[in-house]
C-alpha cells in the first residue's frame, strides 16, 4: 500500500475519533454508548478477538485436511 | 382492472413452457419476460385474502396479501429477474426450469394463507432447488446435493408433523401467529428454523451452496433462508428463544468465515451470520424489529446475490474457487469491473453508510437497544465487525490482491482471466445500483415495510459509530493481514454428525447387517429346498424321516472317532437308501391305497377338529 493511502487512512481514523467528541448522543440505551470512542475501541478489540479466537478454535478443533471426508 | 393470477403460477407455468422454446433468443426473452410479468402482477394485487379453494373440506388459500408478504414478494421477483440476467448465457434449459420452479414455489410460500398450501410449496422448493446444485455435475456437487435434499426432506417431515398436530389441536388450518408452546408449534418452528439455517441445523447451507452451479447458487442464496425468515416473522415473532439463536447464529457464521478458504463457502457462512440478524429481529418482535428483519431480508437478498455473482464470475473465468489458489495472482488487473461491483456488495453487507445494509441492519441493532438487551446488542455489533472483516476486507484481498504463498505452481501469467460475459456484468451492475438506491434513499424500502417506520438511519451518532467501527476493524485487519490469508483446510461443522457417522452406518449396513441377512437367507433357502424335495413325494416323508433317525443313531456315538468297519457299511447303506428314496417321485399307480385309508384320514382329521373345538368350548 502506498504511503499516501496509509496517511489518509490514519487521518480518517483520527478525524472519526475526534468527531466522536462533538456529536450529540440522542438515543442512548446503554452507558457505553456515551463514550465517544467506544465504537473505535470495540471495533479494534472485537476484530482482534474474532481473528485470534476463531483461529485458535480452528487450529485446535475445526480445521481438517481437505480430504478429511473422502 | 387487470385480472391478477397467483404469481407462483406465473413462474411454474413459465417452467413448463420453457423446454418448448428451442430458439435461443426467444428463450432468453422469455426468461426475462416471466419475472417482469410477475412484477406487474404483484403491482396489481390488492391487499386481502383471495384465491381460496376448497379441497377435502379444507380451505386452500393461495393469496394472502398484506404488507409483510408483499415486501418479500417484491424482492423475490426482483432477484429472480437479476438472477435470470446473470444466467442468460446458460444453454442448458433444465437449469432455468429448476430455477423457475424454485422461484415459483417460494412465491407460493410467501402468499400461502394456510398451512397445507405452505407445506406443498415448501416441498417443491426443496426438490426444485437441489437441481441447481446437481447441475454442476461433479461428484462433490452430487454428494452435497444429496445431503442437502436429505436434510430438507427431514425438515419437511418435521414441518408436516407439526402442522398435523397443530391442526388436530386447534382445528384451524389458517396460517398466522402460532402460539409457541405446544408440541405442534415446536415442530413447526423446528421445520422453519431448519430452512432458516439456524445452528445446529445450518450445515446444509454452507455444505451445498458453494457446490451449486455458478448461476444456480445466486438463486439459492435468495430464496430458501429468506422465505424461512418470512414464515418465522408471520408465525413466531416475539419468541424469546429466537433472539438468542439469532445472535449466536450471527457470531457463528463469522467464526467459520475466518477459517474458510473456499470463496463461495465463506460467503455462505455470512448468509448464516446475516440471517442471524433477521432471526434475532423476529425474536425481538417489536414493530421496529419486525420492520428491521423485513428490511434486512430485502437488503440481504440484493447484496448477497451481488456478492455471489461476483465470486461466481471469478470462478467462471478462472476455474479456481480457493483463496490459496487465487491470492497473489494480480486478478484485480484483469477484472477491475467485477472487483468494483463486488466491493459495492461488500460495503452493503458491511453496513457502510450510503449502502443498503446500513439502513436495515442498524434497525435491528437499534431494536435490541430499545428493548434494553445489552448482550444481544453487543453480539450483533461484534458480528458486524466480522462481516466487514471477511466480506469487505479478507475475501477481496485474498481473491484479487494478496501475496502468493507459492504453494501452487501457477504463475500470474498462466492464470487466464478476463471480465465475465456481459450479461453477468449487467446483472451485477443492476444489483449494485439497487443496493445504492435503497441505501441512499431508504424511503423506497421503508414505505414497503409492514409497520410505519420511525427510525432514522442517518443520524450523526449512527453514521459516526459505524464509521469508527469499520475503520478500526480495517486497522486491526492490517495488523493480521499475513495471518488471515486462506489456509488449505476444510472446517468440520455440524454436518460432521451425518457425514462421519454416516460412513460408519454404511459400514454397519454393508458388513454385519449384510452378514446377518445372508445367514438368514441361507437358512431359509435350506428350508425351502428341503420342503421342495419332500413335497416331490409326500407319501415317502415318514420313511425318509425314519431313515434319517436311523442314520443319526448310527452316527451319534462317533462324532470324534472313526466308526467301526461294519458300522460304516451300515451308514453308507442308509445314506444310499435316503438318496434313492428322495429321487422317487410320486406316482399314483405305485401308491394305490384302499379307499379305507382315505376314510380313515378323514375320520382322524374330523376327530382332531372335534377335539380342538371341544377343548375351546371349555
Amino acid at each position: 500500500m502506498s504511503k499516501k493511502l496509509k496517511y489518509l487512512f490514519f487521518i480518517c481514523i483520527g478525524l472519526s475519533i475526534v468527531a466522536g467528541f462533538f456529536i450529540t448522543h440522542e438515543h442512548v440505551h446503554f452507558w457505553w454508548e456515551k463514550i465517544p470512542v467506544f465504537d473505535a475501541i470495540f471495533g479494534f478489540l472485537g476484530c482482534i478477538i474474532i481473528v485470534v479466537g476463531s483461529k485458535a478454535l480452528g487450529h485446535r478443533w475445526i480445521q481438517k485436511d481437505e480430504d478429511y471426508y473422502d | 382492472m387487470i385480472d391478477v393470477v397467483p404469481p407462483a403460477f406465473i413462474f411454474i407455468f413459465g417452467a413448463f413452457l420453457l423446454p418448448f422454446l428451442r430458439e435461443r433468443r426467444l428463450r432468453q426473452f422469455f426468461q426475462l419476460l416471466i419475472p417482469v410479468i410477475a412484477f406487474i402482477d404483484l403491482l396489481y394485487m390488492p391487499n386481502g385474502t383471495y384465491w381460496v379453494y376448497n379441497f377435502l373440506g379444507y380451505d386452500l388459500i393461495l393469496g394472502r396479501v398484506d404488507k409483510l408478504s408483499m415486501v418479500f414478494g417484491y424482492v423475490f421477483v426482483i432477484v429472480a429477474f437479476l438472477g435470470m440476467i446473470y444466467a442468460l448465457h446458460i444453454r442448458e434449459f433444465g437449469q432455468h426450469v429448476a430455477a423457475f420452479l424454485y422461484i415459483g414455489s417460494t412465491l407460493g410460500v410467501t402468499f400461502a394463507g394456510d398451512l397445507f398450501t405452505l407445506f406443498v410449496f415448501w416441498e417443491i422448493m426443496a426438490v426444485s432447488s437441489v437441481f441447481l446444485i446437481w447441475y454442476r455435475r461433479d461428484k462433490a456437487a452430487l454428494d452435497a446435493g444429496f445431503r442437502y435434499i436429505m436434510v430438507h426432506i427431514f425438515g419437511g417431515c418435521v414441518l408436516l408433523a407439526g402442522i398435523i398436530i397443530h391442526i388436530a389441536n386447534t382445528g384451524d388450518t389458517y396460517f398466522s401467529v402460532i402460539e409457541y408452546g405446544g408440541l405442534g408449534s415446536k415442530f413447526i418452528l423446528l421445520g422453519f428454523i431448519i430452512n432458516a439455517a439456524v445452528p445446529p441445523f445450518h450445515a446444509w447451507l454452507s455444505d451445498a451452496y458453494p457446490e451449486g452451479t455458478i448461476t444456480g447458487s445466486v438463486f439459492l442464496t435468495a430464496f430458501t433462508t429468506k422465505s424461512a425468515v418470512y414464515v418465522l416473522l408471520r408465525g413466531f415473532s416475539g419468541v424469546e428463544i429466537l433472539i438468542w439463536l439469532g445472535a449466536i447464529m450471527a457470531i457463528y457464521g463469522v467464526v467459520y468465515a475466518v477459517l474458510e478458504n473456499d470463496i463461495r463457502r465463506l460467503l455462505a457462512y455470512h448468509i448464516i451470520s446475516q440471517v442471524g440478524y433477521m432471526v434475532c429481529g423476529v425474536g425481538l418482535g417489536t414493530e421496529m424489529a419486525i420492520n428491521g428483519a423485513s428490511a434486512h431480508a430485502f437488503s440481504h437478498i440484493l447484496y448477497k446475490a451481488l456478492l455471489f455473482m461476483g465470486m461466481g464470475a471469478v470462478i467462471h473465468v478462472t476455474g479456481k474457487r480457493k483463496m490459496t489458489e487465487l491470492q497473489g495472482r494480480g486478478l484485480y488487473k484483469k477484472m477491475p469491473i467485477t472487483l468494483s461491483l463486488y466491493m459495492i456488495g461488500a460495503f452493503s453487507i458491511s453496513a457502510v453508510p450510503l449502502f443498503n445494509g446500513f439502513i436495515s441492519k442498524t434497525m435491528i441493532v437499534a431494536a435490541a437497544g430499545e428493548l434494553h438487551r445489552p448482550i444481544i446488542h453487543l453480539l450483533l455489533h461484534l458480528a458486524s465487525i466480522g462481516t466487514f472483516l471477511h466480506t469487505g476486507l479478507k475475501l477481496p484481498y485474498g481473491t484479487w490482491f494478496g501475496k502468493s504463498k507459492g504453494e501452487t505452481d501457477i504463475t500470474e501469467e498462466e492464470l487466464e482471466a478476463k471480465e465475465p460475459p456481459l450479461n453477468m456484468l449487467i446483472a451485477m451492475a443492476m444489483a449494485a445500483l439497487l443496493c445504492i438506491i435503497t441505501g441512499v434513499y431508504p424511503k423506497v424500502l421503508y414505505d414497503l415495510l409492514p409497520y410505519t417506520v420511525y427510525y432514522h438511519p442517518y443520524t450523526p451518532q449512527h453514521v459516526l459509530s459505524m464509521i469508527q467501527l469499520l475503520l478500526l476493524t480495517a486497522a486491526a485487519f492490517w495488523l493480521y493481514i499475513d495471518k488471515l490469508g486462506g489456509e488449505p483446510t476444510i472446517s468440520v461443522d455440524t454436518d460432521w454428525f451425518y457425514r462421519k457417522p454416516g460412513v460408519f452406518i454404511l459400514w454397519l449396513c454393508s458388513h454385519p447387517l449384510q452378514d446377518i441377512r445372508l445367514r438368514l437367507q441361507r437358512a431359509f433357502t435350506g428350508v425351502v429346498i428341503n420342503v421342495a424335495g419332500l413335497s416331490k413325494n409326500p407319501v415317502l416323508i415318514p420313511e425318509i424321516i425314519v431313515r434319517n433317525i436311523q442314520l443319526k443313531i448310527y452316527t451319534m456315538f462317533y462324532h470324534n472317532s472313526e466308526p467301526p468297519e461294519d458300522n460304516i457299511k451300515k451308514i453308507n447303506e442308509v445314506k444310499y437308501k435316503i438318496n434313492v428314496l428322495k429321487k422317487i417321485s410320486y406316482n399314483e399307480h405305485i401308491y394305490r391305497r384302499p379307499i379305507g385309508a382315505g376314510v380313515l384320514l378323514a375320520i382322524v382329521f374330523l376327530f382332531l377338529y372335534g377335539l380342538i373345538y371341544f377343548i375351546k368350548q371349555n
